[in-house]
C-alpha cells in the first residue's frame, strides 16, 4: 500500500524534516505516527497525500510513485486520501455541509445524494444537528470533527489524520478512534500522527516513533501492557 | 469535467461571502471605466462636428442696395454650385442672437444692421477643390458685390484640426482603456487575496486547477460585467446632466460637443470591455502558485 524508501524531506537547505525514512505499511493496516513536536509528524502526512514531494527518496502509494506525479495528476490522486488536518483546513465561507460535499459538488453529484451523504458522517462524530452552521460558529472539537466527517465521507482508500483528537476530550477521542477502527475494518488504511501516548497504547496498534525527521524502532506495541489493552472501552479489533 | 453548476454555484457564493468586497470591485471597475467612455462620448460629438458642420464654399456679402436676387441667379448659372442662400440682414442678425443671446441683446438697440446681406454658396461633391475659390473669384467683379471669399481653406483647415484632434483623441483613448483594464485587473487581484487560504484549501481536498479557479474567473468577469454597466449608467447621467444644464445656460462651444449619446455599439462594448478585463484580472493573477 504505502512504500517510502529513503525519503528525506527539506524545508531551505538546512531544516531536514524527514531524513532517510524507509518504511512500509500495508493495506487495510492502522498505524500510529508519534513523536516529539516539530520531530516530522506533519511532514510525512504531508508527504503522503502529495502536499508537498520529497527531497529525495521514493515514496510509492498504491503502487504509485507520487514523487513524480505530473501536477495534472495531483488532485485526482488526493481525491482517493481522506486527510484530517492538524489545523482543519474548512472553508470559512462554506456551511459545514458545503464543506464535506466539496468534492462531490466538484464532481457534480445530485444535491440530495450530497445532503444524504453529508448527514450521514455527521452523524457519525455527532454533529448532524450542525449541517448548516459555519466554522466560525462551532468550537474547536466541533471543527474537528467536521474536518473528520469531511475526510472520510468519500470514502477513501488511505485515511491521514494528524492529531485528530488534539481538540477533543477523552471520551469524544475515544469515538472518534472507534470511527477510525470501523473505517480501518471496511478496508481503508489508516494513518494516525498523534502525541497521546495514552491512547496508543490503548489502541495496541503498530506505532511508528519520529524522532528529529529519522524514523526510531521503538515498537511502542510491545510495551503496551495486556491490563492497558483490557482496560480500553473497546478492544482493537484489527 | 467540471460541470457548470458548480462553477455557478461557487461564484455566486464568492460573490456573496464577500458582498463588500465584490461591490467595491465593481465600483473602483465602473470608475476605471468611466473616464475612457466620457472620453468616447466626447470625441464621438467632436466626430459629429466635421460631418455635420457644412461650412459654405464661398461667401459673398453684397452692398445693401445690390440685387441680391439677380447675382444669386448669376451663380446658380454655375453647374457646379449646389444651393444658393440669400442671408438678409435681418435673417444674420436673428441667427446671431441664437448663437450669442446675450450679445444679441445688446445688438438690439443699434438702428443700422450690423450684418451686411450674403450670399453662401455650397458647391456639389463633384465640383472637387478649388471651385468654391473659382466661383468667389469671378464674382468679385460683379456689381453689387463688395467682398467674394472663399471658404474652402478654412473649411478644410477646420476638418483637418478634427481630424488630428480625433487621432490624437485615439491614441489618448488607447491608453486610458489600456489603464482602465490594468486598474480592473488589480481591483480583481485585490479582491482574490481574500480567498488565497480557501484556494488552497480546494486544491488539498483534490479540486482540479480548473474546478479552483473557473468560479473566480467567472466572478471577475460578472464583476467587470456590471462594473462596466454601472460605468455606462454613470456616464449616461452625466450625460443628462449635461443637457440639462445646457438647456438652461446655452454655450455656444459646449451645445456643440454635447449633441448625441454613443451609439448601441459602443454602448455594448463598455460592459464586454469590463468583463473582459475582469477575466483578464483573474486570469493572470491565479495561477497554480497562488
Ligand atoms: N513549510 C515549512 N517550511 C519550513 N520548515 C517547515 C515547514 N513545515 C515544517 N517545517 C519544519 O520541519 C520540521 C518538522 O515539522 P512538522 O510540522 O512535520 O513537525 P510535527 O512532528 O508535525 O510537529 P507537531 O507535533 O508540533 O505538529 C520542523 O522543524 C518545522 O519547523
Ligand atoms: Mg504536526
Amino acid at each position: 500500500m504505502i512504500q517510502l524508501f529513503r525519503v528525506s524531506k527539506e524545508y531551505g537547505r538546512f531544516r531536514h524534516a524527514l531524513a532517510d525514512v524507509t518504511c512500509t505499511i500495508e493495506r487495510g493496516e492502522f498505524v500510529f505516527l508519534t513523536g516529539p513536536s516539530g520531530a516530522g509528524k506533519s511532514t510525512f502526512l504531508k508527504l503522503l497525500f502529495r502536499d508537498e514531494p520529497p527531497t529525495s527518496g521514493q515514496i510509492l502509494v498504491n503502487g504509485r510513485n507520487i514523487g513524480v506525479l505530473p501536477p495534472s495528476q495531483i488532485p485526482y490522486f488526493r481525491r482517493s486520501v481522506g486527510v484530517v488536518f492538524q489545523d482543519f483546513k474548512l472553508i470559512r465561507r462554506k456551511s459545514v455541509f458545503e464543506n464535506i460535499a466539496f468534492v462531490q459538488n466538484v464532481l457534480g453529484l445530485s444535491r440530495a445524494e450530497q445532503k444524504r451523504r453529508a448527514y450521514q458522517v455527521l452523524k457519525r462524530v455527532g454533529l448532524h444537528h450542525q449541517m448548516n452552521a459555519y466554522p466560525d460558529e462551532l468550537s474547536g472539537g466541533e471543527q474537528q470533527r467536521v474536518a473528520i466527517a469531511r475526510a472520510i465521507v468519500n470514502e477513501p482508500t488511505l485515511l491521514l489524520a494528524d492529531e485528530p483528537t488534539g481538540n477533543l476530550d477523552p471520551v469524544l477521542s475515544e469515538e472518534i478512534m472507534r470511527l477510525f477502527l470501523e473505517i480501518n475494518i471496511r478496508g481503508t488504511t489508516v494513518l494516525v500522527a498523534t502525541h497521546d501516548f495514552d491512547l496508543i497504547r490503548r489502541m495496541g496498534k503498530r506505532v511508528l516513533s519520529l524522532d528529529r525527521g529519522r524514523l526510531r524502532d521503538a515498537p511502542l506495541r510491545r510495551d503496551a501492557s495486556p491490563t492497558a489493552v483490557r482496560e480500553a472501552p473497546f478492544l482493537p479489533l484489527g | 469535467m467540471v460541470k457548470p453548476r458548480y462553477i455557478f454555484g461557487e461564484a455566486w457564493s464568492i460573490a456573496r461571502s464577500g458582498a463588500r468586497q465584490t461591490l467595491l470591485a465593481i465600483g473602483l471597475i465602473a470608475l476605471s471605466l468611466y473616464v475612457p467612455a466620457l472620453f468616447a462620448l466626447l470625441s464621438k460629438n467632436l466626430g459629429r462636428l466635421s460631418t455635420d458642420a457644412e461650412t459654405p464654399a464661398a461667401v459673398i456679402t453684397l452692398d445693401p442696395a445690390a440685387d441680391g436676387r439677380g447675382i444669386a441667379r448669376r451663380l446658380a448659372d454655375d453647374s457646379r454650385v449646389r444651393e444658393i442662400r440669400i442671408v438678409s440682414s435681418d435673417a444674420a442678425l436673428a441667427r446671431f442672437r441664437r448663437a450669442y443671446p446675450e450679445l444679441g441683446a445688446a445688438l438690439g438697440d443699434l438702428k443700422e444692421a450690423p450684418f451686411p446681406p450674403t450670399i453662401e454658396v455650397r458647391m456639389r461633391p463633384s465640383a472637387g477643390p478649388g471651385a468654391g475659390t473659382a466661383v468667389a473669384a469671378a464674382a468679385r467683379s460683379w456689381p453689387g458685390v463688395e467682398i467674394a471669399e472663399s471658404e474652402e481653406e478654412i473649411g478644410r483647415r477646420f476638418s483637418d484640426g478634427v481630424r488630428i484632434v480625433r487621432a490624437a483623441g485615439l491614441a489618448l483613448g488607447g491608453v486610458l482603456v489600456l489603464a482602465a483594464i490594468l486598474s480592473v485587473a488589480s481591483a480583481i487581484r485585490l479582491a482574490l487575496d481574500l480567498h488565497r487560504d480557501e484556494i488552497e484549501i480546494m486544491r488539498l481536498m483534490g479540486a482540479t486547477e480548473t474546478a479552483v479557479r473557473a468560479p473566480f474567473w467567472l466572478h471577475a468577469t460578472g464583476e467587470g460585467l456590471a462594473g462596466g454597466a454601472l460605468a455606462l449608467v454613470l456616464l449616461y447621467a452625466t450625460y443628462r446632466l449635461g443637457l440639462n444644464y445646457l438647456a438652461r445656460s446655452p454655450h455656444p462651444v459646449l451645445s456643440m460637443f454635447w449633441g448625441s449619446f454613443l451609439d448601441w455599439r459602443a454602448v455594448t462594448l463598455m460592459p464586454l470591455i469590463g468583463a473582459a478585463a475582469g477575466l483578464f484580472g483573474s486570469m493572470i493573477s491565479l495561477t497554480r502558485r497562488t
